[in-house]
C-alpha cells in the first residue's frame, strides 16, 4: 500500500493538500506521509506556504470606478451586431422605406386599373342594349338627364359638325365613384368618353392602346377624362382636342 | 445586458485580481478587464450554461497574456518550463527555510510571487487566492486537468526558491 515513490508522492501531495485526490489515493498519500520524514517535512512546507500565500499576497479587488464603468449605468461599448442593430438596419430600413415612396410615386398603379376599367366598360357598352341610358344626339337632352344622378356637371356637346356625332349618355361606375359616359359615334366607331370627378391636379393628355383599343386620357379642372375606342389613334387624339377647352 | 451583468458582476474582482497579478500594474489591469468584459459581452452568445466564472477569468488570461506580448516590460522571456532543479541543495537547511516560509512580510511573499514565470504564477493565483478547483484551473489556463497538479506543485516549488532567495538577501 505504502509503495509509493517519493518523487511521485510529492506531486501527489499537492492534490492531497488541495483536496483533489480520489478516496483511494488520498489514503496512499497519507500512508506515505506517515511513513516518509523527508516527504512529511515537504508536506508540512507546502502547507505553510499554501497558508502564508492565502494570508499575505494582496487581493487586488476591483476598482469602484472600473465596475462603475462596466456595469451601471452604461453598456459596454456595443458588439458588432449591436451597431448593426443600432445604425445600419435602420439605415436599410429608411432606404428601403425611401424605396417604396419612389416605387409608389413612380408607378401610376392607380392609373392603369381605372384605364383596365374604362376599356372593360366600353366592351361591355357595346355588347348589348346598355351604351345608352339616354338616346339623343342633342345635349340639352343628354346633360339635363344628368343632373341629379351626378353630384358634378359633364360637359355635354355634339361635335356632328366635326364628324363626331353624340348618340348618348348613361351612368358607369369607374374606381368605386359614379362616371359620366358620353358615347360619339364616329363612321361606324363607338367613343366612349367616361368623365369623373378627381382631387387630383391637371395632367398632360396621355395615348395609350389597351388590349386592342386606344385610350386617351387626361385631367383638366378637377375633371377626369378617359377616351376609350377602336377610333385609330390619330383620330382619337383630334377628338380629344375638341373636348378641351 | 441584463444577462452579462448577472454573468460577470459578481466575478468582476476575480478577474481583477488575476489580470492585475499577471501584468502587474493597475493600469494594465483595468484595460484588460475592459476588454475581456466587452469580448465576454460580444461573445455571450457563445456561452451556453455552466461556469461564467472559468468563463470569464480564460477571456481575462488570454488578453492578459496579450498584454503582456504587446508590452515591452517582458523580464521573463520564457513562459516556461526550464526550471532550475536545485533546490534539493536546498532543502535541507531547515531553519531559514522554514522562517522564509512562514513570512508575515507581505512585500516579500509578492515579489517573490511576481518572479514566477506568469504560467506558474496564474495556478499560485488561481488556486491559493480564487480557491478554483482543478477542474476550473484547468479551464482557464487551458491545459489537461492532470497537469493541473503538477503544475500547482511546481509552482510551489519556486515560489519557495524565490522566498528563500529573497530570505538570504535580507
Amino acid at each position: 500500500m505504502n509503495e509509493l515513490d517519493c518523487t511521485v508522492c510529492q506531486t501527489l501531495m499537492h492534490g492531497y493538500l488541495d483536496k483533489e485526490l480520489d478516496p483511494p489515493t488520498t489514503a496512499t498519500v497519507a500512508g506515505h506521509l506517515a511513513e516518509c520524514a523527508e516527504c512529511a517535512r515537504l508536506h508540512d512546507q507546502a502547507k505553510l506556504l499554501m497558508l502564508s500565500v492565502k494570508r499575505q499576497a494582496p487581493y487586488y479587488t476591483a476598482p469602484a470606478s472600473l465596475s462603475a464603468s462596466l456595469f451601471v449605468p452604461v453598456a459596454p461599448p456595443p458588439g458588432i451586431l449591436e451597431r448593426w442593430r443600432t445604425w445600419i438596419a435602420p439605415a436599410f430600413s429608411a432606404a428601403a422605406l425611401g424605396l417604396a415612396v419612389v416605387l409608389y410615386v413612380a408607378t401610376p398603379a392607380s392609373e392603369q386599373p381605372l384605364m383596365d376599367e374604362a376599356v372593360s366598360s366600353h366592351v361591355r357598352s357595346l355588347m348589348g342594349e346598355h351604351l345608352n341610358d339616354v338616346v339623343s344626339s342633342d345635349r340639352h337632352t343628354v346633360k339635363p338627364w344628368f343632373t341629379g344622378k351626378l353630384d358634378f356637371s359633364p360637359p355635354v356637346v355634339d361635335y356632328s359638325a366635326q364628324g363626331f356625332v353624340l348618340l348618348g349618355g348613361r351612368l358607369d361606375y369607374l374606381q368605386h365613384q359614379t362616371t359620366a359616359a358620353l358615347s360619339y359615334g364616329r363612321a361606324k366607331h363607338i367613343i366612349n368618353v367616361f368623365i369623373l370627378p378627381t382631387p387630383e391636379a391637371d395632367t398632360p393628355q396621355k395615348s395609350q392602346a389597351i388590349r386592342g383599343f386606344n385610350v386617351v386620357s387626361w385631367q383638366a379642372n378637377h375633371m377626369r377624362f378617359v377616351l376609350v375606342s377602336d377610333l385609330e389613334k390619330s383620330e382619337l387624339e383630334a377628338f380629344s382636342q375638341l373636348l378641351k377647352p | 445586458m441584463k444577462r452579462f451583468e448577472e454573468l460577470f458582476a459578481p466575478h468582476l474582482d476575480a478577474a481583477y485580481n488575476l489580470a492585475r497579478w499577471l501584468t502587474g500594474n493597475d493600469s494594465a489591469a483595468r484595460d484588460v478587464v475592459q476588454e475581456s468584459a466587452l469580448r465576454a459581452f460580444r461573445f455571450l452568445h457563445r456561452f451556453a450554461d455552466g461556469n461564467a466564472k472559468a468563463w470569464f477569468l480564460t477571456i481575462v488570461r488570454n488578453e492578459s497574456y496579450t498584454w503582456l506580448k504587446a508590452s515591452a516590460v517582458h523580464h521573463w522571456v520564457a513562459i516556461g518550463d526550464e526550471l532550475p532543479e536545485e533546490n534539493a541543495a536546498l532543502s535541507h537547511s531547515q531553519t531559514p527555510e522554514l522562517l522564509a516560509i512562514h513570512t508575515e512580510n507581505v512585500a516579500l511573499i509578492q515579489q517573490a510571487l511576481c518572479a514566477l514565470p506568469p504560467a506558474f504564477r496564474e495556478v499560485i493565483v488561481l488556486k491559493e487566492l480564487e480557491d478554483l478547483p482543478y477542474k476550473d484551473i484547468a479551464l482557464v489556463v487551458d491545459i489537461p486537468i492532470g497537469t493541473v497538479m503538477s503544475r500547482l506543485a511546481r509552482a510551489r516549488a519556486m515560489l519557495k526558491l524565490e522566498l528563500l532567495k529573497l530570505h538570504d538577501h535580507e
